[in-house]
């Protein structure tokens, strides 16, 4: 843990100490204040519950209980400690270039997070130095060749790994080849599927990296643009597949302002169609308007046996719409209906919902110069969960540089599974200041009030107030790229 | 110095500068006042007529008669050089005529400085019009034909006299107002035909008031345009300031969407105005075609300076739905986009970044997470992310699956879940792991089969036979 800011530090000055070189480095921190009440379980002698207010069994001091026929003990859940955690994360993204070869540059970013609180309470803080990707990156008209970590981002999902990718490219034909090879990383995180940190309560960790490769083709034309990717991953250890799968997407600019993108995936080892969509949408100035089908599978690894237990798909049809009628008026609203398929389990003991659909609309008004309003509503209704509430902000820039923000809403989210309701309350306020072109400062508090829908003392409080504070700093050689977006040129060569 | 000193010493300042300033003002001659004096103009101007000759009389002649006693004492001198971009010198203009015939008019003074039937010495600057009415242009002024103007004209840098003040105030020709002039109208202007192999390239019109410095305000392809390069240096020509607009429909989102094809077709006309640094203001991935353009140095003008902004395709509503378009147009978002933008939103275990998650996701994420309108193991691992904040919170198998029926609104919801689980497995895992559902979902233990419709089990066995061992062990049906 020590290490951490001491490699941060270097990092910095190591970035300092390269005047030969061009660099852009953005360093990002930003610090909070959180808690968590959670349950914990606890149990009583069925021989010391009374009958509550509501005709059930509860303890005396008001938990209900569930007390399982001939059991010699009820059930409950009362309410957990409350966890207290200051998480502060600190990124570093950067690039430099100017190595004495044109087009070959060196890309880093990272993540140093730690947990400030007395109790290790923040997701993803272990461990505290956490590399996303790191690589050297050569480029010029037809080839571009990186090695390092890195991620390959498609259809298939963000695959992280250690190794090398060679893309080549015929420019005049719009065509493009990519193949990568190297250790993958687990999915959704930076860390090997062997570290740790992973898998707290899992006994089917794989005990080597996975290998992962893969490749990708792609045409583009002026009305339409395809990729056709690929990509399977190998247990090491086993020589068992971990995945295989290939992906096929496309967007078809038919005329003017009309857009059809539609894109599939399928999984080979498990021989059925994973997640597809396909939307129709047409654009104009002043509004949009899209309708689409989508069908969602849940994806699983074949290490893990999740995708044994046959979960299922939806199909999805939706729409949404977004019109800008004047300059300070841009209103919006979009829906989803969806259907699960059959999951052959279903049981006359337990009605499960096998539809649901989410709809939300809302408005942003610009009355005048540096003030913005916008109002939201949201509703969800599914099986497992649903939840409808309305979100609303207001935002004033008396300075260029500063801008001051107020937001409030409410929630109401009643679970299928579950008597834990709750109606949700909050508002804070943000102020975001940019103290020169390099650096930004901001603030925010929010304060929680929730309302545990319960009629016994499982409605125990989760009152909080949240404080965030951070920075986003800029440093760079290029004093030219200092006031471009953060997308500009970070790439660029000498 | 005392007060008293010090206002004495000013005061004799203030007149000794009023005394001085009294003598190097001049007083004016008036023609009309001495008309009866003098029969002939060349008497006093006689380098009109004589190539050679003072075209001004000395100040002394006046002194005859104004010497204070006749006449009161004048201060006259000639005066002072005026330059001009005219290249038009009395003397050599009486010798050139005079070769031609010695009768011609315009030998005479008042055919320049006379109006029509004007009394002698009624005279003024010469008259603009009589020049061009005798050399044969029937167009105004500023409206002469290209080959006129040099009748009269120098080029700019041969008047290197000529002030920047004086420069500025050039009269604006009628043409340059016309529309399409500041686009394409203006380069026509400037070409000659190729049959005009007399002059160097340029229009002689262009060449009078401006010179390349002129041109490279706006044309960063100055160094390579044989037109501008045709012009003499004269970094007095910026006194007129150029102003690069943009061309009607650069700012619509059709060109946005069509520049590039445009560019490829067209190379030469933007890098009339768009250096490299123009693509790579907002192509971040610096596109072929930007080779074809000029790299900004400091010999050319900056050009047009692009202000990077979003596709009409990036509308309040893109964030939500970008995914789709970005898995099959990733090279159209590595245009403008860095690689690691991707990750300010997508970064895996996302506990400080800002932005996809609005304030207070996490009391709505039970309810998006178990509907599942996006994917969330894309950016959180659910066993390093969601498991760990739910056993902390209390939410997790691990006192035993028959304990405390955390599902509590269903009654018998333990022993009909399967629809529920198959719906929602991915909610399942973030706190059940793979051991409480082989308590009877196993052929070693309780022998619930978990397969559902199209599970195919010959399949998944010749891709990973382990995770069929998890279950069956050694006897993996048809292994």
């Amino acid at each position: 843990m020590r290490a951490a800011p001491l490699l941060a530090t270097a990092t910095f000055l190591v970035a300092r100490q390269l005047p030969a070189q061009d660099f852009l480095l953005r360093l990002d921190a930003r610090v909070q204040s959180v808690a968590y009440r959670g349950i914990q379980l606890d149990s009583v002698l069925a021989t010391a519950v009374v009958p509550g207010a509501n005709g059930g069994l509860e303890t005396t001091d008001g938990y209900a209980v569930d007390c399982p026929p001939g059991a010699t003990h009820c059930q409950f859940y009362r309410a957990g400690a409350a966890q207290r955690g200051g998480p502060m994360v600190t990124s570093a993204d950067l690039t430099a270039w100017g190595f004495g070869v044109r087009g070959l540059s060196l890309h880093a970013n990272g993540r140093l997070g730690l947990d400030l609180g007395n109790a290790d309470v923040w997701p993803g803080t272990n461990p505290a130095v956490q590399l996303f990707e790191g690589y050297l990156e050569y480029t010029n008209a037809w080839l571009t060749g990186r090695a390092g970590r890195q991620t390959e981002r498609g259809r298939l999902g963000y695959t992280g790994f250690d190794g090398g990718m060679v893309t080549l490219r015929d420019g005049n034909h719009g065509l493009s080849g990519m193949v990568y090879a190297g250790f993958g990383l687990a999915r959704g995180t930076a860390l090997p599927v062997t570290s740790p940190a992973l898998n707290p309560l899992d006994e089917f960790q794989p005990r080597q990296r996975q290998l992962v490769a893969g490749g990708e083709a792609r045409w583009q034309a002026q009305r339409l643009d395809t990729r056709l990717e690929y990509q399977r991953e190998v247990d090491r250890d086993t020589r068992n597949f971990v995945s295989e799968r290939v992906a096929l997407s496309a967007t078809l600019r038919p005329a003017m302002g009309w857009r059809l993108d539609a894109g599939s995936e399928y999984d080979i080892a498990r021989g059925e169609f994973g997640t597809s969509d396909i939307e129709l949408r047409y654009g104009r100035t002043s509004w949009s308007a899209a309708a689409g089908m989508r069908r969602y599978r849940p994806y699983f690894d074949l290490w893990t046996i999740w995708g044994a237990f046959s979960p299922v798909a939806y199909t999805a049809a939706q729409g949404s719409v977004r019109a800008s009628p004047s300059r300070w008026l841009d209103l919006h609203a979009g829906g989803e209906r969806y259907w699960y398929d059959a999951s052959g389990a279903e049981a006359p003991l337990q009605v499960t919902e096998d539809a649901g659909w989410r709809w939300n609309s809302g408005a942003g008004v610009t009355p005048a110069t540096g003030w913005y309003f916008s109002a939201n509503y949201r509703a969800e209704f599914g099986p497992g969960a649903s939840s409808r509430g309305w979100d609303a902000s207001a935002s004033w820039q008396p300075l260029p540089v500063l801008s001051l923000s107020a937001e409030g809403g409410h929630l109401s989210r009643p679970l299928e599974f579950r008597f834990s309701d709750s109606r949700l309350d909050w508002f804070g306020g943000q102020v975001d200041l940019k103290a020169g072109d390099r650096l930004r400062c901001f603030a925010s508090a929010i304060r929680y009030i929730e309302d545990r829908d319960r009629p016994d003392a499982g409605a125990f409080s989760w009152n909080q107030t949240r404080f965030t504070a951070g920075i986003s700093w800029l440093l760079g050689s290029g004093a030219d790229e200092i006031p471009l977006p953060p997308a500009n040129r970070r790439g660029g060569d000498k | 110095m005392t007060p008293r000193r010090f206002l004495a010493a000013s005061l004799l300042m203030t007149l000794a500068i009023g005394r001085l300033e009294a003598q190097t003002s001049r007083d004016r001659f008036d023609h009309e006042e001495h008309r009866k004096l003098f029969p002939s103009c060349q008497s006093c101007h006689a380098g009109a007529a004589v190539e050679g000759q003072s075209l001004w009389p000395q100040s002394t002649g006046c002194a005859t008669c104004h010497d204070g006693t006749i006449q009161k004492a004048v201060n006259w001198g000639p005066p002072p050089s005026r330059p001009t971009l005219l290249r038009f010198t009395h003397g050599e203009h009486a010798r050139t005529v005079s070769a031609r015939s010695t009768a011609d008019s315009s030998l005479a003074c008042v055919s320049c400085h006379a109006p029509e039937g004007a009394r002698w010495m009624q005279v003024s600057r010469g008259e603009l019009e009589r020049c061009l009415s005798c050399h044969g242009i029937t167009a105004a002024h500023l409206e002469a034909p290209d080959s006129a103007c040099a009748t009269c004209h120098r080029s700019l840098p041969e008047a290197p006299a000529l002030s920047r003040e004086r420069i500025a105030a050039f009269p604006t020709p009628p043409s340059h107002e016309a529309a399409g002039f500041e686009t394409k109208g203006h380069g026509r202007e400037a070409r000659l035909p190729a049959s005009d192999t007399h002059h160097a390239g340029v229009a002689t019109s262009c060449a009078t008031c401006h010179a390349r410095e002129f041109c490279t305000q706006c044309h960063v392809n100055a160094p390579e345009t044989p037109t501008i390069q045709a012009l003499a240096s004269d970094p007095r020509s910026l006194a007129i300031a150029a102003k690069l607009k943009s061309p009607a429909g650069h700012g619509t989102d059709r060109f946005q969407r069509r520049h590039g094809g445009q560019s490829r077709a067209a190379s030469a006309t933007c890098a009339t105005c768009h250096t490299q640094e123009s693509c790579v203001s907002c192509h971040r991935s610096n596109p072929a075609i930007a080779a074809a353009l000029p790299r900004s140095s400091p010999s050319r003008g900056i050009g047009a300076v692009v202000h990077r902004q979003k596709p009409a395709t990036h509308d309040n509503g893109f964030t939500e739905g970008h995914g789709l378009l970005a898995s099959a147009t990733p090279g159209s978002c590595s245009a403008c986009h860095a690689r690691s933008e991707c990750l300010d939103c997508h970064r895996p275990n996302a506990g400080g970044a800002n932005g996809y998650h609005q304030a207070g996701f996490l009391s709505r994420h039970p309810s998006a997470a178990y509907n599942r309108q996006s994917d969330c193991s894309e950016c959180h691992n659910s066993a390093s992310f969601c498991t760990t904040c739910h056993a902390q919170s209390g939410l997790s198998s691990s006192q035993g699956l028959l304990q405390g029926k955390y599902h509590d609104a269903g009654g018998t919801f333990l022993l009909s879940h399967g629809a529920a689980a198959r719906r929602g497995l991915e909610s399942c895992v973030t706190c059940h792991t793979e051991r409480d559902c082989l308590v009877c979902h196993s052929a070693q233990t309780r022998r619930f089969n978990p397969h559902g419709p199209g599970f195919d089990a010959e399949r998944l066995r010749k891709k990973n036979p382990q995770t069929c061992a998890a279950c069956h062990g050694r006897a993996i049906p048809g292994g």
